[in-house]
């Protein structure tokens, strides 16, 4: 950093408060500017700059101001894998534009019953005074998330009303998306399911663009690959998407919301209260 | 009527950054359980008032200053320490 600017701090206990870690700012009486040091002003740039959580985004200006001592940016790869069932949850995650697969494993095999975007938060059984994953937290989209350390989030919890509400909407959510879901994979077909899934991810992903492979899917969904390849060429044929060599890009909103069994509506409707309103 | 002393601090912060949340969060803390409502906080963030910051004397941020009663006291960085940030307050535990 500036040796210049540096060299204002003189006394003795501000030395030490920079020293220490302790500075976010430095003023220069010459010219009024103010000097943010790198951690300050990475902190700051990114949580003006990127699409924020709408959690966090929800909460009192206060309230976000403290929980931020606590959380830090993180940028998540698609898939890597955040928790496993059984293990002990060692942060919670709040993506902005990143995308997380919560996925059942049954003998080897796993099932996707949730999703969280921007909407939510990955880690949900905090909430609930539990500290064990129950689920596979996989990441689908790669983005940023803000995290932060199971026992801050608690201590946060009992603190902060606001957050405690706002987390417990949410966690009724999930609980409404996992039932739905459940009926949802025994009753419909691959391809309404493929279009509901598609829709889901489209509203919580920052871009028109989704990448991946037939395999992915076809993981997530619970189905043979060639059943995705099918549903998915049906749904092309129908000139509701563009699938071309992983990359995905949805083409008719309208109709592929009306591709989807109802499913879709229902859980948007009912729960995740603060995804973003559909594309025109 | 016996006269309560009321503290009357000013906290300088840039905006969300880490430090000055965390200042923040643990002056409220100090003031909830010391201080019982018998105090005056103003907040000022050096990103919005720079000038009025460096008019009060300010240079670096997060800093805390205690304006009454006397005598006046300057406390730099997060308030973590807590004992050291109630001592220059003049609070009596």
């Amino acid at each position: 950093m500036n040796s210049r600017i540096l060299r204002l701090v003189k006394s003795e206990p501000e030395r030490q408060a920079l020293e220490s870690g302790q500075v976010d700012a430095i003023l220069d009486p010459s010219t009024g500017n103010v000097f943010l040091l790198p951690e300050a002003k990475r902190a700051l740039s990114s949580a003006r700059g990127e699409a924020t959580n709408a959690l966090l985004a929800a909460l009192p200006r206060r309230d976000y101001q403290r929980l931020l001592a606590e959380l830090e940016l993180v940028q998540l790869g698609h898939g890597e894998v955040l928790c496993e069932p059984g293990e002990r949850i060692q942060h919670a995650y709040f993506p902005n534009d990143a995308v997380v697969s919560l996925l059942v494993v049954v003998e080897h095999k796993a099932l996707e019953v949730g999703l969280v975007g921007r909407e939510g938060m990955v880690g949900i059984a905090l909430v609930l005074g539990e500290d064990i994953s129950a689920v596979r937290a996989l990441v689908q989209g790669t983005g940023t998330a803000l995290r932060m350390k199971a026992a801050a989030l608690q201590e946060a919890l009992a603190e902060c009303p606001p957050l405690q509400r706002e987390l417990s909407r949410y966690a009724h959510a999930k609980l409404l998306q996992a039932r739905q879901t459940a009926a949802c994979n025994r009753f419909h077909g691959v391809e309404q399911r493929l279009a509901r899934w598609l829709l889901m991810t489209h509203d919580r992903a920052s871009a028109d663009r989704i990448h991946l492979t037939h395999e992915f899917l076809a993981g997530v969904l619970g189905v043979r690959r060639v059943g995705i390849t099918n549903a998915a060429s049906a749904l092309q044929g129908r000139g509701l998407i563009e699938y071309k060599q992983g990359d995905i890009r949805i083409l008719d909103r309208r109709g592929l919301e009306a591709a989807a069994c109802g499913c879709y509506q229902l859980v948007r409707e009912a729960g995740a209260p603060r995804l973003r309103e559909s594309a025109d | 009527m016996a006269r309560s002393k009321t503290l009357v601090l000013r906290l300088y912060i840039a905006r969300d950054a880490p430090n000055s949340a965390r200042a923040v969060a643990n002056l409220a803390e100090i003031c909830k359980e010391y201080l019982h409502g018998r105090f005056k906080l103003e907040i000022i963030d050096v990103l919005e008032s720079p000038l009025r910051a460096l008019a009060d004397g300010i240079l670096v941020t997060p800093s805390l200053a205690k304006i009454s009663p006397s005598p006046a006291a300057r406390i730099v960085g997060n308030l973590s320490d807590r004992s050291s940030v109630i001592h220059a307050l003049g609070i009596k535990e």
